[in-house]
């Protein structure tokens, strides 16, 4: 070997760890069950949690979800844990671009992203920015994949105490990544792309009639520290308007849900204070959709698709199995003092970095809402989103505890990319097609 | 519309009705038409006059998905049908159906000199042998005629001024056969008395009960239209909306939208105030201003193109438009005299003068009681028919060059969003022109010719060009959304009584700029945050004329600058089950405010309950030149001596300002003035599928 090749090769040894992730580090961020899956003294896959038996079960779960099940809300059964594979091109992608990210110098600053995961260390709590790097991971997170459906999309606003089923909308929602795309053309981001949009959100109500051809598009920049902008077509108005987006803790359409809840987390990195409180084995709401018990009665069509089956207390739970992940605990507080809650606490999947449970805490420092969602495994799911490597939302629900009121959601998710193109995320398109 | 433009328009809307009907048709039992509608009881109660609304409606629409069809994608079919029928007209049929109106009575001050009572019935008897108090043919030339020969230097026996001769084949009249005083109103009565104004009968009840002042295809319709305003409609109104849409898939991302059918196409980004969405006319019979416009706009057959550009260059978004209007023009729907929704009162002033015209009447206050002394007072007159009124409506027919085209760019950048836009149309409310109108000197019975501030008229619609543009922005400081409109218009017509047509053209601007935050009030909803929505409207008649004659003012009526200020501020509670909202109006030059609360509750996803109130205080007393002392018959329509306006002779004509409350005081008052007697309470049940 002549000295300049050996030169090479010594630079190359050196370089390499910081301008790509290691093996070790990408496999511990997205295959966690490689080798094992957690396990719990005396749980088993196929049991159900319930009142008589979860005493010995003390932090299986987090302690409002343990509270419900001692009170007889809801029994829980427990699945097999499987690996959620994420798309290998979002694998790779992260793998390529991580050792080039780094947080800026203030919370919703960071600067070498393109796509994929951006940090794929295992959070540290001697990291004052873990929090912070976990939320990034969310917010670049593979979520829908680099566009899907929610098509459709059921929504039931319920009393906890009468069960009663108040209103019933049904939605289309879709979702579109202008940047850090992995999967579909263009990659990595769609242009012409003037205003750095990362992603956008469109949704169009379908039923009832008061809200009838109602269309929502929210466009998230990718500037963390600018405001969404949103738009509103109103059928009754027949009309665009454009909305004020800083009251994103405004109940969505009545739901309890607000539009910062909307997929776990929908605001800013930089509206909130994050905190990393811990690594915890818990019981979350993965699964495989086509073991579920499924409802007949609200979606029927041509594909033989049904959505997932509530029952529980006032029919506010959905009827899925739990599985025992690797979770991120963390806290999130609002920057902004008349926000109207104090706290939320994530409980972030390690593997998908999507958040299928958090619970939310009132000003007073008491829980609000519970907030569920529950993934599928997207080769249990409708044949189209096989290999998709999408850990799908399937199944939501946010429970009022104050209020013993719930809204529960039921999905069929499509990852379709037909079914998404640039022009559906335009004010225009809802002029156009609005009625 | 001629024969041969006729048959195009006839093929043509038939063809678009056909293939969208097939559509329907076709697949009438496809599983995959979307059904939606409603069915409501709409009761509105208005106080001192007792129900005012009744109505019980239903409306269904269908959507029916397509597909591709050759090289258009996502085709689809889209029907509105709307039915109703407002029992108002049998459940207060003495105030809006067959018995309503009575005897009407105006003002003739003059009489107090003859110790008279000076309340007189319209449409009476002339002074003289007829044994009435009106001012008739008898009292011109008995009356009149000797005070003109005393006046020019005679002694009265037309020894100076022969007025047997001269006088003696005037045309007003000592008792109207055709004309009688029943199921009449005063115009105006119910919003104040007229004073020393002008005012004249005018008939309320339906047109199949009593044809007098009804205006074909304008202001004609039967109590069975009235009551089914969309079943008996003339114009196939129970087909609300039939349209089909398709789309052209270009290169990328671009695409042409189309839209073809009945329809309404909205302009602009503001709400109440239509600045930029005039495409469709109105119907303000419905409710006034106070219906959603969706429900009120006139769908018209309309091709819509819009051409699709997403982000392209500095933009996010980039869009052109076209609008073809190819309907046969009509015209708002102002509401007929007679019934409850009467914007402006325009519907009765129209229908009193066209009565006027057909058949003649009693005018308040008309003729001086001495025209040597007028301020001894004024005497309702009789006039003839033929002499002062409303003749035609001329309604534009349907040809190309009537059609109405619309063009806009619309596009994003970030906060801002933006359009230009550009409309040629013909205006959808009536002017009034004078001075066209041939007619014999009610004096004199001369050979019929045309005079200068005459108030007889023609109704004309004039084609109206349209610049404008709109912008929001959404501000991320405090958190708000600012809307701006703003609209130039070449061609519209104001009345105008320096003129001697009694009318002239204006270049008007008008803006709206409106500001939408939504603010959390924890004490009263910890979850929900209300929206306040504040927006100024504007007008300016750029060309405005105005003018100081001996009696008042002059000119045009209208506000040269005027502004309306609303305000919305509306809750929810109960996950969006229960809304209160309340909306106030004010508008500054009228005087006029409207305060309207309701509470929508929305029992379940089908029943829907809204209540509200509608109080409105102020603007109806404005009071403006009437023309009474234009002196198109110089020299008997001055005083003796003349007045300056009208020469030393007396045949010069032109407005010396004499003023009162009607007619064009309306102008001034505005649509919340002169509803300002219009208090109801309402209440609306639904339910929807």
């Amino acid at each position: 070997m002549s000295y300049k090749k050996l030169l090479t090769a010594t630079m190359m040894a050196t370089l390499l760890p910081v301008m790509g992730a290691s093996a070790s580090n990408v496999d511990d961020s997205f295959y966690p069950y490689n080798e094992s899956v957690p396990t719990y003294p005396g749980l088993t896959p196929g049991m159900t949690l319930t009142s008589a038996n979860i005493d010995q079960f003390p932090d299986i779960m987090d302690a409002p979800m343990i509270a419900a099940i001692k009170r007889g809300d809801v029994q829980i059964k427990v699945g097999k844990t499987t690996s959620f594979d994420l798309h290998p091109n979002y694998v790779k992608a992260s793998r390529e671009n991580a050792g080039n990210v780094m947080l800026g110098a203030e919370v919703g600053q960071i600067d070498g992203w393109v796509a994929g995961r951006p940090f794929l260390d295992q959070p540290s709590s001697d990291d004052d920015r873990a929090g912070e790097k976990l939320a990034w991971n969310y917010k670049y997170g593979y979520n829908w994949g680099d566009n899907a459906a929610i098509y459709p999309f059921y929504w039931k606003y319920r009393n906890m105490e009468t069960g009663s089923v108040e209103r019933t909308l049904k939605f289309n929602f879709h979702f579109l990544n202008y940047k850090g795309r992995v999967n579909q053309e263009p990659l990595p981001n769609i242009e012409p792309n003037p205003s750095g949009l990362f992603r956008s959100i469109y949704a169009q109500v379908l039923e009832p009639y008061d809200v009838k051809n109602t269309q929502l598009l929210i466009q998230r920049n990718s500037d963390d520290l600018k405001r969404d902008n949103a738009w509103l077509y109103l059928g009754f108005q027949r009309r665009v308007r454009r909305l004020a987006t800083g009251q994103v803790t405004d109940a969505f359409l009545g739901s309890d849900i607000m539009i910062e809840d909307f997929e776990g987390y929908n605001g800013r990195v930089s509206d909130m204070k994050w905190n990393y409180m811990g690594t915890k084995n818990v019981l979350l709401p993965f699964y495989n959709h086509n073991d579920m018990a499924l409802d007949s009665e609200t979606h029927q069509d041509d594909e033989g698709y049904q959505v997932v089956a509530f029952g529980g207390k006032g029919g506010c739970y959905p009827e899925i199995e739990w599985q025992l992940r690797k979770a991120y605990v963390v806290e999130a507080i609002p920057v902004d003092p008349n926000h109207p809650m104090s706290k939320r606490v994530f409980y972030m999947d390690a593997q998908t970095f999507t958040i299928p449970r958090t619970n939310i805490y009132d000003r007073a420092g008491n829980l609000w809402k519970k907030w569920m969602i529950g993934q599928s495994h997207p080769d249990h799911h409708l044949a189209k989103n096989k290999g998709s490597g999408v850990s799908i939302d399937d199944s939501f629900a946010i429970i009022d505890v104050q209020a013993n009121h719930c809204t529960t959601g039921q999905f069929k998710g499509q990852i379709d990319p037909a079914l998404n193109p640039a022009s559906l995320f335009t004010p225009q398109n809802m002029r156009a097609t609005g009625r | 519309m001629n024969l041969k433009s006729s048959i195009k328009f006839l093929a043509f809307g038939v063809t678009v009705a056909s293939v969208a009907s097939a559509a329907i048709v076709g697949t009438a039992y496809g599983k995959d038409i979307e059904w939606s509608g409603f069915g409501e009881e709409v009761v509105h109660h208005r106080k001192d006059v007792g129900i005012s609304k009744a109505r019980s409606g239903f409306q269904i629409e269908g959507l029916k998905f397509i597909g591709d069809v050759g090289p258009f994608s996502n085709v689809s079919v889209n029907g509105i049908v709307r039915l109703s029928y407002d029992a108002v007209y049998d459940l207060n049929d003495d105030e809006y159906g067959n018995n309503a109106g009575g005897a009407a009575f105006v003002n003739s001050l003059g009489l107090a000199n003859l110790g008279a009572p000076t309340s007189i019935p319209v449409n009476g008897n002339g002074i003289g042998p007829a044994g009435g108090l009106g001012v008739g043919s008898f009292a011109v030339t008995n009356i009149l005629g000797p005070q003109v020969d005393v006046a020019v230097g005679g002694d009265g026996t037309g020894s100076a001024f022969p007025f047997t001769a001269v006088l003696g084949g005037n045309t007003f009249v000592d008792a109207y056969s055709n004309n009688p005083n029943v199921g009449m109103i005063t115009l105006g009565e119910h919003l104040r008395p007229h004073g020393d104004g002008v005012s004249f009968g005018v008939p309320v009840r339906p047109c199949d009960t009593d044809g007098r002042g009804c205006i074909k295809d304008f202001m004609d319709a039967d109590k069975k239209e009235l009551a089914s305003p969309e079943l008996f409609s003339d114009r196939g109104d129970w087909l609300r909306e039939l349209y089909v849409d398709a789309t052209l898939l270009g290169k990328g991302d671009n695409e042409i939208n189309f839209r073809l059918g009945k329809q309404q196409v909205i302009w602009g980004r503001t709400d109440l105030f239509r600045v930029l969405d005039v495409i469709n006319p109105v119907d303000y019979s419905r409710n006034n201003i106070y219906d959603e416009l969706e429900d009120i706009r006139i769908p018209m057959w309309i091709l819509k193109t819009d051409f699709r550009f997403g982000a392209t260059g500095p933009f996010d978004d980039f869009n052109m438009q076209l609008v073809w209007n190819f309907d046969k023009f009509r015209p708002n729907n102002l509401g007929q005299c007679g019934t409850p929704n009467v914007i402006l009162d325009a519907g009765c002033f129209f229908r009193g003068m066209k009565n006027l015209w057909d058949n003649g009447g009693t005018v308040a206050n008309f003729a001086p009681f001495d025209v040597t002394d007028p301020s001894l007072g004024l005497l309702a007159t009789n006039f003839g028919p033929n002499s002062i009124g409303i003749r035609n409506v001329e309604l534009p027919s349907w040809s190309l060059s009537n059609t109405q085209l619309g063009f806009k760019v619309e596009g994003v950048s970030g906060d801002f969003g933006w359009s230009f836009n550009a409309l040629t149309y013909r205006s959808q409310l009536p002017s009034l022109h004078a001075g066209a109108v041939p007619v014999s000197n009610a004096f004199t019975g001369a050979p019929e010719q045309t005079f200068d501030y005459l108030i007889a008229f023609d109704v004309e619609f004039p084609r109206v060009n349209m610049l404008g543009a709109s912008v929001d922005y959404y501000s991320q400081g405090i958190d708000t959304v600012f809307r701006v409109e703003v609209a130039g218009t070449q061609g519209e017509e104001f009345a105008n009584t320096l003129r001697p047509e009694l009318y002239s053209e204006s270049d008007v601007v008008r803006f709206v700029v409106g500001a939408d935050k939504n603010v959390f009030i924890r004490a009263l909803n910890k979850s929900r945050a209300f929206l306040i929505s504040g927006q100024v409207f504007g007008q300016y008649l750029l060309d405005h004329e105005m003018g100081n004659a001996t009696l008042g003012q002059v000119g045009m009526p209208d506000w040269k600058q005027n502004h309306i200020a609303t305000l919305l501020i509306k809750g929810w509670w109960m996950n969006d089950r229960l809304s209160p909202q309340i909306i106030m109006a004010h508008d500054f030059r009228a005087g006029a405010t409207v305060v309207s609360p309701s509470i929508d509750w929305l029992i379940t996803d089908n029943w829907q309950v809204v209540l509200t109130a509608n109080y409105k205080t102020g603007g109806s007393d404005q009071r403006f030149d009437d023309c009474r002392l234009c002196n198109p018959w110089g020299p008997f329509t001055t005083s003796i001596p003349a007045l300056p306006e009208h020469g030393a002779d007396g045949l010069t004509a032109g407005s010396a300002g004499l003023g009162g409350f009607e007619p064009l005081g309306r102008f001034r008052s505005g649509p919340l003035g002169m509803a300002e007697k219009e208090d109801e309470i309402q209440i609306a049940i639904r339910y929807r599928f």
